[in-house]
C-alpha cells in the first residue's frame, strides 16, 4: 500500500540536502550560512511529521510499501525502529550543532551532508533487495567521510578519515563480491525471493561470509574495527554520536536483512554473531580500559556496545526465537540514546573548554577535572549517560542488557548461559572506566581548562536534558518500547516479507 | 493504606533526594533542613509498616514478560530491614548537620544517602527477583558514590571503586540466580519460588544457592570477599555508620535468610554458609585486634559481627541471625558514629594518638561505652541477648567445633572492643587538642541510638512473633520476652561465654604477659595485618587486565597496511572455518 | 572444473581481488592505495557480469554495474581529495606517516 507520508519521509531529507547546501552558498556572506544551518535543524523536525503519520500507517495496516520506478522500498517493524532513533538522534545532533558548528567554515555542508546523510539511512532501513541495499549503504559511507573530515586542516581529522574511507571502501566490496555470488545463484536480487528460495549451499555460505566481513568493516566487529576509534574521535562531536548511535547499527541492520534471508543457514550465523559479540565485548572493554581521551574511550566502548547487541541477535538466529532480537533491538535503541548523550555531553565541554579557545587538542580525562560545578547539566549529563553505559539500574542500559540476558537464560542451553555470564562479567569490567569520569567530573577542585572555559548555550544544553529523561524513563518503564521493539524482533526473525505485490492497483 | 506506606517508604526519601539537589548548594542550612525533614518522615513511615504486615504482596506492577510483575511485600523481613535503613538512616542524617558543616557537595551528599535510603527499604521490601536486584544495584552505587565523595583524594575514589567492582562481581551471582529462576519456573516472584523450590533440579538449585551465596559474601564483606570494606572507610562517617555497618552490609545476611527455606536441602550449601561465617567472624577478629585506625577497627568488628549473622543463618537460627542484625545495626551506628564525634574533635583516626577523652569528651565517652558493652556480649545490652541467642543455637543445632570456635571470637570480640576503647578513652592523652567536644545534632543521634541499644531487645518477642506470621516457609522460633530472659539467665553456656568474654578482655588488659607468655611470630602478625594476604589475587587480576589492556592498545599501531590485513585475514579465516565447518 | 568462459570470468574476478588486497597491504603511497581500491570495486564488478552471464540476466548485471561504477568514482574522488589534503596539511603521500592516532 503506497503511502504519501512514507514517500515524503524518504524524499525530505533528501531534497533538502541540496537545498541547504545551495542557500549557504547563494551570497558569499555569512548570514546565509547561518540560515542554511537553521534550515537544517527545521527540515530535520519537520521529517518528523511524515515519520509520525507513516508510523500511525504501519501501526494500522502492517508493513508498507512504496515504488519508486524500479526501486521498491518497504516499513516493516525494524525499519520503524531504526529511521526513529536515526530521526531522534538526528534532529539532537542538528539542535546540538547550532553553536557547535558556529564558527567553522563550510557550515551548510556540515548540514547539507547530515541532511543527506539521514535520509540516505531512511532508504536503508526501507530497502528490499539486495543491491538498493548496497546503494543506500554506499551513499551512507560516501555523507560520513565528508562529514568525519569535517575538520580538513586538522591532521589527526584528515588522517582519520582516509583510514576510514580506505577500509570502509575495502568492506563496501567485498559486500559487493557477496551480491554477485547470491545473483549468480537466484538471478534476482530481492530478499524475500531469497529468502523463499535459500537452500543451504557452498556458494551461499562464502556470500554470507563476506557480507559478514563486508558489512562488518562498517558495523566495527573485531578484528574489523581499527578505524572506528580514530573516525568517532576526531569527527565533530554532534557526528561521532550519529556514528556511534546509529551509523554503526545502520551496518548492522544491513547485515541483519541479508543474513534473515539466506536463512537455511541461519543456526551458522548465530553461532558467527554469538563469537563475535563475544570477541567486540571483551576487546572494546579491554581497550577502553587504558584510554585517556574521553571520545576516544566513548568509541571503544561503542565496540563494546555492539558485541551485547551481536550476543542477542546470534541467540536469536540459533534458536529461532525473536526475544534475543527484541532485548538486541531493544539494546540499540537504548545504546543510540545513552552513546549519544555521552557523546554530545562530552561534546559540549570539548566545546566549552577547546573550541571556544580555538584550540584542536583532544579533551582527556584529567582536563574535566571539577566540571561539575561550572558546568552542571553536561556533567549530569555524561554521568547518567555513562552509568547507564555500565548497565546501573534504575537507568536504560540496565533494561536493555537485562532483556538480552532473559533471552539467553531462556534458551536453556550451557553454553549460552556462559555466554550471557560473560557478557555479565564484561558489563562489571567496563564500570572500571566508566566510573572514574564521573568521580573526576564531581572534584572541588576544577583543572586549568574548566577555569578558562567558555560558556554552553541553551542550544546545547537542551539535547542533553531531552536525553537524560528518555535514559531515566527507559529505565524505569522499559515496556515502553515493547511497541517498536517487539515488531522489529519479529522482522528479523521473519525477514523482508514481500508485499508490495499484494496490494499493486 | 499498607500500599501507601510501601510506596511512601521508597517514594518518600527519592522525592527528598531530588528536593535537596534542587535546592541548590548556595542554600546549606535549607538543604539540612529538608534532608532531615524527609529522613525523619520516612523513618516514621518505616514504623508505621509494622500496623500491617502482610504475606502476599500488596503492590504489584506489571511490566511485561521480561521483566515480571514487580511486587513489593511487607513481610517480617523486609519490615525490619526498612525499618532500620529508615531509623537509623533518619539518624545519621540528623548527625551529618554538624558532622558535614560546611561541605560545598552538600547537595550530591544528601541526595545520594536519601537515594539509598529509599533503596535499601525497596530492597527488603521487594517481592519479585528482579525488583530486588534493581534495588541492590542501586545500593551499590550509592555505596560506591559515597565512599568516593571526596572525589579530590585518589583514596577515597579508589576505595569507592574496588567496593563498586566488587560488589557487582558478586552482583553476578544473584543476576545468574535470578536468571535461573526465571527460567525456569517462568515467574521472579519470591514467594513462588519458595513454593516450588523442592521441584527444581538439584544442580539447579545448587547453581542458584551458591550464586547467591557467591552475592552475599561479596554485599556483606564476608571472607574472601571483604577486602573492600576496610577501604571503604574514607567514607564520611555518617555514611559508614549507615552502609556500611547498619544497612547494605546486611543486605547479603538479609538475602540468605530469606532463601534460606529454598537452599535448606542442597547439598553443602549449610555447611558453606556456617564456614563462610566462621572463617569471616574469628579471621576479622584477629584483625581488628591489630588494627590501629579507628574506623578500620570498627570495620573488622563488623566484618566479623556478620559473620555471626551469618553462621546462624547456616544453621538455620533465622530469628536468632536477625535479631542480632537488629541489635547490631544499632549498637554499630552507634559506635560509628561516635567515632566520627572523636575523628571531627580530634582530627585524627590514628587510636595511637589519641587518649584521655573521657574527660575532654563525655557525653561521646558515656553513649560509646554503651555501644561496647553491646559490641562485648556484657548484660542489659541488646547485642548480650542477641549474641546469646546465636550462641545458644549453635550449640544446640551445629556442629561442636564450629560452635566453640565462635565462643572464642566471642572473646577475641571482647578483646579489641576492649582495646578500641582504651586506646581512645583512656591512658595518657596525646599531642591531641580537643576542638568541640560534640555539637548538639550529633549528640542527638548518639542519645537517641544509645538508647536503642539499651531498649531494642524488648521487642524480641513482637519482632519473633512478626517474622513467624509473615513467613510462611521459614520455621521461625517464636519467642517472649520472659522466656528469652529465662533461658538465658537459666543456660549455664551464658556463664560460660561471659567468662570467655572476661578472659578476652583480660588478654588485653595484661597483653604484655600474653605476649611474652607465647611469643608469637613477628612474621605471623605481619601476615594477620596484611589481610592473610588475600589481597594479593586481588592484585594479581587488577594487574593481568591492564597487562592484556596494554597489550590490545599496542597491536593498534595505525598503521593503515596492518588494518586492511586485519580486513583480509578475518576474511580467509572466516571463509575457511564456514566452508569447512558446513 | 572445465575451463568455460564463465569459469575464466570468475577467476579473473578472484584474481583481481588478489592483486588489489595485495596492492592494498604492500603499498605505502595514498594514491596506489586509492588505485588498489578501484581494482578491487573492478573484480567486483567482473564478478557481477559473470553472475549475469551465468543467470543469463546480462541487462539486470549491466544496469548494476553501471551503477557501481557511478558510486565508485564519487568514492574515488572523495579518495583523492583527501589525499591531496593530507599531502597540503602533512606534507607527504606516505601512508606510514599517517599513524599518530594509535593504542
Amino acid at each position: 500500500m503506497a503511502s504519501t507520508a512514507f514517500r515524503w519521509l524518504v524524499a525530505l531529507p533528501l531534497i533538502a540536502s541540496p537545498c541547504i547546501y545551495l542557500t549557504g552558498r547563494v551570497g558569499l556572506r555569512k548570514e546565509w550560512s547561518k540560515v542554511a544551518q537553521v534550515m537544517g535543524f527545521v527540515l530535520l523536525i519537520a521529517a518528523w511529521i511524515p515519520f509520525l503519520l507513516s508510523a500511525n500507517d504501519y501501526a494500522a495496516s502492517g508493513t508498507l510499501s512504496l515504488r519508486i520506478g524500479s526501486v521498491s522500498l518497504q516499513m516493516d517493524g525494524l525499519s520503524l525502529l531504526f529511521i526513529g532513533i536515526t530521526l531522534v538522534l538526528g534532529t539532537l545532533v542538528a539542535l546540538f550543532s547550532q553553536s557547535y558548528i558556529a564558527r567553522e567554515d563550510g557550515r551548510e555542508k556540515f548540514f547539507a551532508m547530515l541532511a543527506a546523510m539521514i535520509g540516505v539511512m531512511i532508504g536503508l532501513a526501507c530497502a528490499s533487495d539486495l543491491f538498493n541495499l548496497w546503494i543506500w549503504f554506499e551513499a551512507m559511507a560516501v555523507t560520513s567521510y565528508l562529514l568525519v573530515a569535517f575538520y580538513s586542516e586538522q591532521p589527526p581529522s584528515l588522517e582519520a578519515g582516509v583510514k576510514y574511507l580506505v577500509q570502509s571502501a575495502v568492506g563496501s566490496t567485498l559486500v559487493l563480491i557477496g551480491i554477485s555470488l547470491v545473483f549468480s545463484q537466484f538471478g534476482d536480487l530481492s530478499l524475500a525471493d531469497i529468502r523463499r528460495n535459500a537452500a543451504p549451499s557452498p556458494i551461499l555460505l562464502a556470500a554470507g561470509g563476506l557480507f559478514v566481513v563486508g558489512f562488518g568493516v562498517k558495523t566495527a566487529l573485531v578484528p574489523l574495527h581499527t578505524w572506528l576509534p580514530d573516525a568517532h574521535s576526531q569527527a565533530p562531536s554532534g557526528i561521532s554520536a550519529m556514528l556511534s548511535g546509529v551509523v554503526i547499527e545502520a551496518g548492522l541492520i544491513a547485515l541483519l536483512r541479508c543474513l534473515s534471508s539466506l536463512t537455511g543457514i541461519a543456526p551458522t550465523w548465530g553461532v558467527l554473531l554469538m563469537g563475535f559479540g563475544c570477541l567486540n565485548m571483551l576487546t572494546g572493554n579491554l581497550l577502553a580500559l587504558g584510554q585517556k581521551q574521553v571520545k576516544r574511550m566513548f568509541a571503544y566502548s561503542s565496540i563494546a556496545h555492539m558485541g551485547y547487541m551481536l550476543l542477542g541477535l546470534g541467540i536469536s538466529y540459533y534458536t529461532n526465537d525473536p526475544n534475543g532480537a527484541q532485548g538486541s533491538l531493544f539494546h540499540l535503541l537504548n545504546h543510540g540514546i545513552m552513546k549519544g548523550l555521552a557523546f554530545l555531553a562530552a561534546g559540549s565541554l570539548l566545546y566549552a573548554l577547546r573550541i571556544l579557545l580555538d584550540q584542536h587538542a583532544p579533551l582527556h580525562i584529567e582536563d574535566m577535572a571539577g566540571a561539575a560545578r561550572l558546568y552542571p547539566i553536561p556533567a549530569l549529563a555524561l554521568s547518567v549517560a555513562v552509568l547507564s553505559l555500565g548497565g546501573l539500574p534504575p537507568l536504560a542500559g540496565f533494561t536493555s542488557k537485562w532483556q538480552i540476558f532473559v533471552a539467553g537464560f531462556e534458551t536453556k542451553n550451557t553454553v549460552i548461559i556462559l555466554l550471557v555470564a560473560f557478557a555479565a562479567l564484561n558489563s562489571v569490567l567496563s564500570l572500571a572506566y566508566y566510573v572514574p569520569l564521573v568521580n573526576v567530573l564531581y572534584r572541588n577542585k576544577p583543572s586549568k581548562d574548566v577555569l578558562v572555559g567558555g560558556r554552553i548555550p541553551w542550544s546545547m544544553n537542551l539535547p542533553l536534558i531531552v536525553l537524560v529523561l528518555f535514559i531515566v524513563l527507559l529505565g524505569v518503564w522499559p515496556t515502553l518500547a515493547d511497541g517498536i521493539t517487539i515488531p522489529a524482533g519479529q522482522a528479523v526473525m521473519q525477514g523482508v516479507i514481500d508485499v508490495s505485490t499484494a496490494a499493486l492497483p | 493504606m499498607a500500599v501507601l506506606c510501601v510506596s511512601l517508604c521508597i517514594c518518600l526519601p527519592w522525592i527528598g533526594s531530588i528536593a535537596v539537589w534542587r535546592c541548590g548548594n548556595a542554600h546549606s542550612k535549607l538543604q539540612h533542613s529538608v534532608a532531615s525533614v524527609f529522613a525523619v518522615a520516612t523513618g516514621v513511615m518505616s514504623l508505621l509498616l509494622l500496623l500491617n504486615p502482610a504475606e502476599t504482596p500488596v503492590v504489584r506492577i506489571p511490566m511485561g514478560d521480561f521483566f515480571g510483575e514487580l511486587t513489593l511485600v511487607p513481610d517480617g523481613l523486609g519490615i525490619i530491614l526498612a525499618i532500620i535503613a529508615s531509623v537509623v538512616g533518619s539518624l545519621a542524617v540528623v548527625f551529618s548537620i554538624d558532622y558535614m558543616h560546611g561541605d560545598p557537595q552538600l547537595g550530591r551528599y544528601y541526595a545520594l544517602i536519601l537515594f539509598f535510603i529509599g533503596a535499601m527499604s525497596g530492597l527488603g521490601l521487594s517481592g519479585s527477583m528482579l525488583l530486588m536486584f534493581f534495588f541492590w544495584e542501586i545500593t551499590a552505587f550509592c555505596s560506591y558514590a559515597l565512599i568516593s565523595f571526596h572525589n579530590d583524594d585518589p583514596k577515597a575514589v579508589s576505595g569507592g571503586v574496588k567496593a563498586l567492582i566488587v560488589t557487582q562481581f558478586g552482583g553476578i551471582g544473584l543476576l545468574i540466580g535470578a536468571l535461573i529462576i526465571r527460567s525456569y519456573t517462568g515467574s521472579y516472584q519470591i514467594g513462588d519460588f519458595l513454593e516450588t523450590a523442592p521441584a527444581l533440579e538439584s544442580g539447579l538449585l545448587s547453581a542458584i544457592g551458591f550464586g547467591f551465596l557467591l552475592a552475599a559474601m561479596a554485599k556483606s564483606a564476608q571472607f574472601p570477599l571483604h577486602t573492600w570494606l576496610p577501604d571503604a572507610m574514607e567514607a564520611p562517617t555518617p555514611v559508614t555508620a549507615l552502609i556500611h555497618a547498619a544497612t547494605m552490609v546486611n543486605a547479603g545476611v538479609y538475602l540468605l535468610a530469606r532463601f534460606f527455606p529454598a537452599f535448606e536441602a542442597v547439598a553443602g550449601w549449610k555447611t558453606s554458609v556456617m564456614l563462610v561465617g566462621l572463617l569471616s567472624a574469628l579471621l576479622a577478629a584477629l584483625m581488628a585486634t591489630r588494627s590501629d585506625d579507628i574506623k578500620r577497627a570498627l570495620a573488622y568488628s563488623t566484618i566479623s559481627q556478620l559473620g555471626y549473622m551469618i553462621y546462624a543463618v547456616g544453621i538455620g537460627g533465622i530469628f536468632a541471625s536477625m535479631f542480632h542484625l537488629l541489635s547490631h545495626a544499632v549498637f554499630k551506628a552507634l559506635l560509628f558514629l561516635g567515632a566520627g564525634a572523636v575523628i571531627q574533635a580530634t582530627g585524627t583516626r590514628d587510636m595511637r594518638r589519641m587518649g584521655n577523652l573521657s574527660k575532654k569528651m563525655p557525653f561521646v565517652h558515656a553513649t560509646f561505652m554503651i555501644g561496647c558493652f553491646a559490641l562485648a556480649g556484657l548484660p542489659l545490652a541488646n547485642g548480650f541477648f542477641s549474641k546469646e541467642l546465636i550462641l545458644e543455637f549453635g550449640l544446640q543445632r551445629g556442629p561442636q567445633w564450629v560452635f566453640l570456635c565462635m565462643l572464642a571470637g566471642a572473646g577475641l570480640t571482647a578483646w579489641y572492643t576492649l582495646r578500641i576503647y582504651t586506646m581512645t578513652f583512656r591512658g595518657q592523652s596525646g599531642e591531641i587538642h580537643v576542638v568541640n567536644p560534640a555539637p548538639p545534632a550529633m549528640k542527638t543521634s548518639l542519645a537517641i541510638l544509645a538508647a536503642g541499644v539499651l531498649t531494642t531487645w524488648l521487642f524480641a518477642a513482637g519482632f519473633s512473633a512478626l517474622l513467624a506470621d509473615s513467613l510462611p516457609y521459614h520455621n521461625v522460633h517464636v519467642t517472649t520476652n520472659i522466656s528469652l530472659i529465662h533461658e538465658i539467665i537459666r543456660a549455664p553456656l551464658t556463664y560460660v561465654a561471659l567468662l570467655v568474654i572476661v578472659a578476652g578482655g583480660a588478654c588485653w588488659q595484661f597483653r604484655d604477659r600474653v605476649v611474652k607468655k607465647f611469643r608469637i611470630p613477628a612474621r605471623v602478625t605481619q601476615f594477620v595485618e596484611s589481610g592473610y594476604g588475600i589481597d594479593i589475587p586481588y592484585t594479581a587480576v587488577v594487574r593481568i587486565t591492564q597487562r592484556a589492556s596494554r597489550l590490545l592498545r599496542d597491536a593498534h599501531s595505525g598503521q593503515l597496511n596492518l588494518n586492511v590485513a586485519g580486513i583480509s585475514a578475518a576474511l580467509c579465516i572466516l571463509l575457511t572455518l564456514l566452508l569447512a565447518g558446513v | 572444473m572445465e575451463l568455460s568462459s564463465l569459469n575464466i570470468l570468475f577467476i579473473g574476478a578472484a584474481a583481481l581481488l588478489g592483486i588489489g588486497m595485495y596492492g592494498m597491504l604492500v603499498s605505502h603511497n595514498l594514491i596506489k592505495i586509492v588505485v588498489a581500491i578501484q581494482i578491487l570495486v573492478k573484480s567486483a564488478l567482473l564478478a557481477m557480469i559473470s553472475a549475469g552471464l551465468a543467470r543469463d540476466e546480462i541487462q539486470l548485471s549491466q544496469s548494476l554495474a553501471l551503477t557501481v561504477i557511478v558510486a565508485d568514482t564519487i568514492v574515488a574522488v572523495i579518495g583523492i581529495a583527501l589525499a591531496v589534503q593530507v599531502r597540503r596539511r602533512i606534507g607527504t603521500l606516505d601512508v606510514r606517516e599517517l599513524s599518530k592516532l594509535k593504542g
